[in-house]
């Protein structure tokens, strides 16, 4: 006999379970189901709706006694009643976690089992992760987890660990749930502790996911920019973790490293801390690139996908090198003069979305000229950067700079052709320029990139171009037009002014440099740094008021008060005066 | 040199101290460091640097380490100087040295913040 519901809402809930049973004669009601359904008579409680109470409900953190609290607060008589009709004659089973809590909601004396006592090392683990974790450990006590799967790519620790529930006064918790980036998949391992109330915590202990999905389909994920490679000089190649406390990738997951040289495949299992062994080698030698495939034990057990490449600093290149790259800094060499740093080779699109100031982010070289100077012609004249590089569809990329003839006064093309090999840093993401998604080799945008490895390569090196410069003598080298350059001083203002307004309307690019020498105390806490180049990017005026728009090609970094930190700003044009050198221009 | 700041990240760990401070005193200037040479008029990132500095540095709060009020510390020849009134977040390791490029310009105190967890 159907139930006769005072509630409407929740009538119209257990509805759909019921039909949902029809359809699947093994459905069951969990923990999940019935917060759905007793948030819907917990809506009287503050006036909430009841979303809002089933978003308080699985709140992390939140313990039994006060998810009992909230639903009691706002329920009706009627709806107590409605509830007791569920538990007494519904026609869709509970689990019996599930039953319990309703039970709980409606003051019945439950046969509810003692739970079990926690494991020896304060935390223990039950069922599967359907609805979340579930355990018991000591009461009160919040439960901490970080998803040692999804971790690698990012940036985290492996203690970096996000408060996912409490356990109540019986030591119990339950929907336990991850979040976001760190949402628990099939078969992802989660490395979960309990901490008590005196700040102490329980043992390690890592469960693998179950119960979320019929199959599990997410391999292991490999950050294979922290995959350090060595030139051991015997033969044999040494494989560390660059970033040791954080990991490679997920423990127990094999690895497959395939020297693309000789064709030798070496199988590595990552550790515990989800690094490699002590002592793990390859047969190789400097110059050798790998190709690296991981399995996760159930996923691509066959190494046929392969997450990248990894190269051993110094030494030639091994043939996969299609272009020979630009020597890097000489602040990346080591005593011995050899690159402190790898290179990864970069496959993402040229362009995501066009030419765009915002693509453009300075790395740890001291070009502030360039950057500054691309992001100015990004936005003035974005079909300028567009004709600037081109894709040839091989791995490699052309980008045609103009350079002076002075036999003819002319300006002749100079193509100059790199592939995608970016020198990349410990933790991901090239060291020199960069633009977003700078972490992942197959989605960072690489136009800016790519064009200042193509400038060193023309200059000789990054050391030739990152000991300083001219953001005017970039714009002839893009534009094939003679940079102007104009100091500023404050007999100049309006001239400065009228400079900048006339290249914006004109729509070509404008770049200014802030003091160096002896100068560094004006800038600090200004939000403005000295020696540095930044990009122009418009002008504002109002009455009398006159100002500049400014970008910092860090892509951060500018003074207070300007909205989201991103790195542009604007100055009254007296305060631009007083931090700024001069300007430059196209003539 | 107008490099960006270091990645906060690889600079955290060696900070003792996270404060929120203002120099509240230059007790001494080093020699200035050699300029660069060769460097034509008008170009930036030609690595310039400001002398190394003693300073005392008033705290207002501490977001790691041993409660203090005051720290006495040195600023590392580089990009940037100090004067009395300059605040913001300072790194400060177990040598009592300023860490971060750019001192209390180095990151915005809500990334300084985030960092810390």
């Amino acid at each position: 006999m159907p139930i006769r519901f005072n509630d409407t809402s929740l009538g119209a809930a257990y509805s759909t379970f019921e039909a949902q049973r029809r359809s699947n004669p093994n459905l069951k009601l969990g923990q999940e189901q019935v917060l759905q359904l007793v948030a819907l008579v917990g809506d009287g409680h503050r006036g909430w709706s009841a979303s809002k109470v089933a978003s308080e409900l699985k709140k992390p953190g939140l313990s039994r006694e006060q998810q009992l609290a909230l639903v009691k607060g706002g329920m009706t008589a009627s709806e107590k009643l409605d509830l007791a009709a569920i538990l007494d004659q519904g026609t869709v089973p509970l689990e019996p976690g599930a039953r319990q809590f309703l039970e709980a909601v409606l003051d019945r004396s439950s046969p509810q089992p003692p739970p079990p006592p926690p494991a020896s090392n304060g935390l223990s683990i039950s069922g599967d992760q359907k609805n979340g974790l579930s355990g018991v450990t000591k009461a009160g006590a919040t439960i901490e987890a970080i998803n040692i799967s999804t971790a690698p790519t990012g940036r985290l620790h492996m203690d970096d660990t996000a408060v996912i529930g409490k356990a109540d006064a019986s030591g119990r918790f339950s929907m336990a749930k991850l979040t976001g980036d760190q949402a628990m998949r099939e078969g992802d391992l989660v490395r979960m502790r309990a901490r008590y109330a005196d700040g102490s915590t329980s043992d390690w202990v890592t469960v693998k996911a179950t119960g979320i999905a019929a199959k599990d389909t997410s391999n292991a994920a490999v950050a294979l920019f922290r995959i350090g490679l060595t030139d051991a000089g015997t033969g044999k190649v040494s494989v560390a973790n660059i970033n040791a406390s954080r990991q490679v990738s997920e423990p127990g997951a094999q690895l497959q490293f395939t020297n693309l040289r000789s064709g030798e495949k070496t199988k590595v299992t990552v550790t515990e801390t989800g690094g490699f062994p002590e002592g793990f080698s390859l047969n190789g030698k400097a110059g050798d690139s790998f190709s690296v495939a991981a399995s996760d034990g159930v996923n691509n057990t066959g190494f046929t996908e392969l997450v990248g490449n990894v190269t051993v600093p110094g030494g030639a290149p091994s043939g996969r090198d299609l272009i020979p790259d630009p020597a890097l800094h000489k602040d990346e060499l080591d005593a011995a003069g050899k690159p402190r740093f790898s290179k990864a080779t970069f496959t993402g699109p040229l362009f995501i979305d066009g030419a765009r100031a915002e693509d453009v982010q300075q790395g740890q070289i001291g070009d502030c000229y360039f950057p500054a100077a691309m992001a100015a012609i990004a936005k003035a004249n974005p079909d300028a950067i567009n004709n600037l590089v081109k894709d040839n569809g091989n791995g490699t990329y052309t980008v045609t700079f103009k350079e002076k003839d002075w036999a003819t006064g002319r300006f002749k093309d100079v193509p100059v052709t790199v592939d995608g090999d970016l020198w990349a840093r410990s933790y991901g993401g090239p060291l020199y320029g960069r633009s977003a998604n700078s972490s992942d080799t197959r989605k960072m945008e690489l136009w800016f990139p790519l064009v200042e490895k193509a400038y060193a390569q023309w200059k000789g090196s990054y050391d030739t171009i990152g000991n300083g410069g001219h953001s005017s003598d970039v714009f002839e080298a893009v534009l094939g037009r003679e940079g102007q350059q104009m100091s500023i001083y404050a007999g100049n203002l309006d001239r400065v002014f009228d400079t900048i307004k006339k290249a914006v309307d004109a729509k070509q690019p404008v770049a200014a440099g802030t003091y160096g020498e002896s100068e560094e105390a004006r800038y600090t806490n200004s939000g403005v740094y000295a020696d540095h180049a930044y990009s122009i990017l418009g002008y504002e005026q109002t009455g009398s008021e006159k100002y500049v728009v400014l970008r910092n090609p860090w892509g951060e970094s500018e003074p207070s008060g300007n909205g989201a930190n991103d790195g542009i700003f604007k100055l009254k044009l007296q305060d631009f005066a007083k931090l700024y050198q001069n300007v430059m221009y196209l003539n | 040199m107008a490099l960006p700041p270091e990645p906060i990240e690889e600079v955290l760990p060696s900070a003792a101290w996270v404060v929120e401070a203002e120099v509240a005193e230059v007790l001494a200037t080093g020699p200035a460091p050699p300029k660069p040479t060769g460097v034509r008029p008008g170009a930036t990132s030609v690595g310039y640097k400001a002398a190394a500095q003693t300073v005392k540095l008033r705290v207002m709060r501490v977001l790691k380490g041993a409660p203090t009020t005051e720290l006495v510390v040195e600023k590392p020849v580089g990009a940037y100087s100090l004067k009395p009134g300059n605040k913001g977040p300072f790194l400060v390791d177990a040598a009592k040295t300023i860490l971060g490029r750019y001192g209390p310009d180095s990151w915005h105190p809500d990334r300084v913040k985030q960092a810390l967890g």
